[in-house]
């Protein structure tokens, strides 16, 4: 386990705190003109996204995380986990459905994410911000009917459930923010 | 460095000097390498060639005091190892005025104008009047009695009360201030060259400081003329970075001797790379620096 002081903590460090891993966001210096000084430091939990300020004593010692990110292709799921393929190495790994939590909804086969690692573990998935996903079911569309704000509901070929407007057929591809889980348009296939 | 921060930066100093010439001020500048580094416990001090980069110009300019000149400024570059930020660079430009027989009120207001004049001179409109408040007050807002309060009820885990403190004011005091604030009453612990004042609810210093939307601008000082105490408190700053494994700082003995001799003075350090910084409405002092 790494540490080093905190006066040299900087934007981007990985850091380790209760066993949690953070990216700092901010790191500034602090020193009242008659006091010690300090470093002023705002992070963000890399699993839960929960931010965290904290004010280190600038000859305090911090834990550094070991992270990193890897580019992974996802494969296939087994029922239990869901495999990714390293693009680099073409090593294969099998990830428990929660770590991926909400992910899940939107993974493809041969879809390309960025996959975190702690401490050598896979914790976290950055997939990309839009998705192009078949619709599984839907009731059937009402041509012309446009009316504001109507929807009914779609579920994927992945499972996931969204809303979409009454005019979206079963079959239909379409281009989904994975960031709100909103539909954004119909797509050509 | 920004072009238009260092137009602004040479305005608001043209500006200052004419106010400081139009109060009857005395510019003299003293020199930046010193005998001795500074004493006080947190400041770290540049070597050159078995002297020292002045950490300000306090000392010389109490001797100035001393030698019979009653109203007197300098403006002038200080350096402060270990310090470097958004706020704060190794070299910074200082502005230090003294003024004998002035009481802190006075200096409260002498403050509220430059700050009025920096603000003009870069034409925007200045963030004063000054509010009052003490430091005691300040905590009580976040819940602890300072007079009573341990280092651990300010800062969990923290055994050192000055440390404690300071924790507590950089992460839960200082980043709620807001506008052109006059923060008075510290604790008595801190202060190397300031009075004192017992008879309160706990023992202050006689300063305070000058925040402008939230950045430490100036501290001001009801100065100590008192030299055996001067002596005094040297040797507990001295004793304070044995303990904390920095060097011991020779005691500048021409300025004990001058504090004895001083009048009742007040004087007060403002950064002026700050000033000019908040004055422009920037969020640190690199536009102002070259």
């Amino acid at each position: 386990m790494s540490t080093q002081s905190a006066g040299d903590i900087k934007k981007g460090m990985k850091l380790q705190i209760d066993g949690w891993p953070y990216t700092v966001t901010e790191a500034q210096f602090v020193k009242p003109g008659k006091g010690q000084a300090f470093q002023r430091v705002k992070m963000k939990n890399l699993i839960t996204g929960a931010t965290l300020d904290r004010t280190y004593k600038i000859v305090e010692k911090v834990e550094t995380a070991d992270i990193s990110e890897h580019e992974m292709q996802y494969l296939y799921n087994d029922g239990e986990q869901f495999h990714f393929m390293n693009t680099e190495t073409f090593e294969q790994i099998g990830i428990d459905a929660k770590v991926l939590s909400d992910a899940t909804d939107w993974l493809l086969e041969e879809m390309m994410c960025q996959v975190l690692f702690f401490n050598g573990k896979p914790v976290n998935i950055d997939l990309p911000n839009f998705v192009e996903l078949q619709i599984e079911y839907t009731e059937p569309g009402m041509k012309g009917n446009t009316a504001q704000g109507a929807t009914k509901t779609a579920r994927m070929t992945t499972g996931a459930e969204i809303q979409v407007p009454l005019f979206i057929d079963q079959g239909e591809w379409l281009r989904i923010d994975t960031r709100t889980g909103q539909y954004v348009e119909r797509v050509k296939k | 460095m920004s072009p238009d921060g260092l137009r602004a930066r040479a305005r608001v100093l043209h500006a200052l000097r004419g106010w400081f010439a139009d109060h009857g001020y005395l510019e003299v500048p003293t020199p930046t390498v010193v005998p001795t580094g500074a004493l006080e416990e947190h400041l770290h001090p540049l070597r050159v060639e078995g002297a020292f980069l002045r950490t300000s110009p306090e000392l010389a300019l109490k001797r100035v005091v001393a030698a019979g000149l009653p109203r007197i400024y300098e403006i002038g570059p200080c350096y402060r190892g270990r310090e470097q930020g958004d706020w704060h660079a190794t070299e910074f430009l200082m502005l230090e005025w003294y003024r004998v027989g002035a009481g802190l009120p006075d200096l409260m207001e002498e403050v509220g104008e430059l700050v009025d004049v920096a603000f003009t001179a870069v034409g925007r409109s200045s963030p004063t009047p000054f509010v009052r408040r003490t430091v005691r007050e300040l905590f009580a807002e976040d819940g602890v009695d300072l007079a009573t309060a341990t280092p651990d009820e300010l800062r969990p885990g923290e055994t050192d009360w000055d440390t404690a403190f300071f924790a507590r004011w950089v992460d839960r005091i200082e980043p709620r201030f807001r506008g052109a604030l006059f923060v008075e009453d510290w604790p008595a612990t801190q202060s190397a060259l300031a009075q004192v004042r017992t008879d309160g609810p706990w023992p202050v210093t006689q300063r305070f400081e000058a925040y402008v939307d939230g950045v430490e601008l100036a501290n001001a000082f009801l100065e100590l003329t008192d030299a055996p105490e001067q002596r005094r408190r040297f040797a507990e700053a001295n004793a304070k970075r044995a303990a904390a494994g920095e060097a011991h700082n020779p005691v500048d003995e021409a300025f004990v001797e001058a504090v004895g001799r001083m009048p009742p003075t007040a004087g007060i350090a403002l950064g002026v790379d700050r000033l000019v910084a908040v004055a422009l409405g920037e969020r640190g002092i690199a536009c102002a620096r070259v």
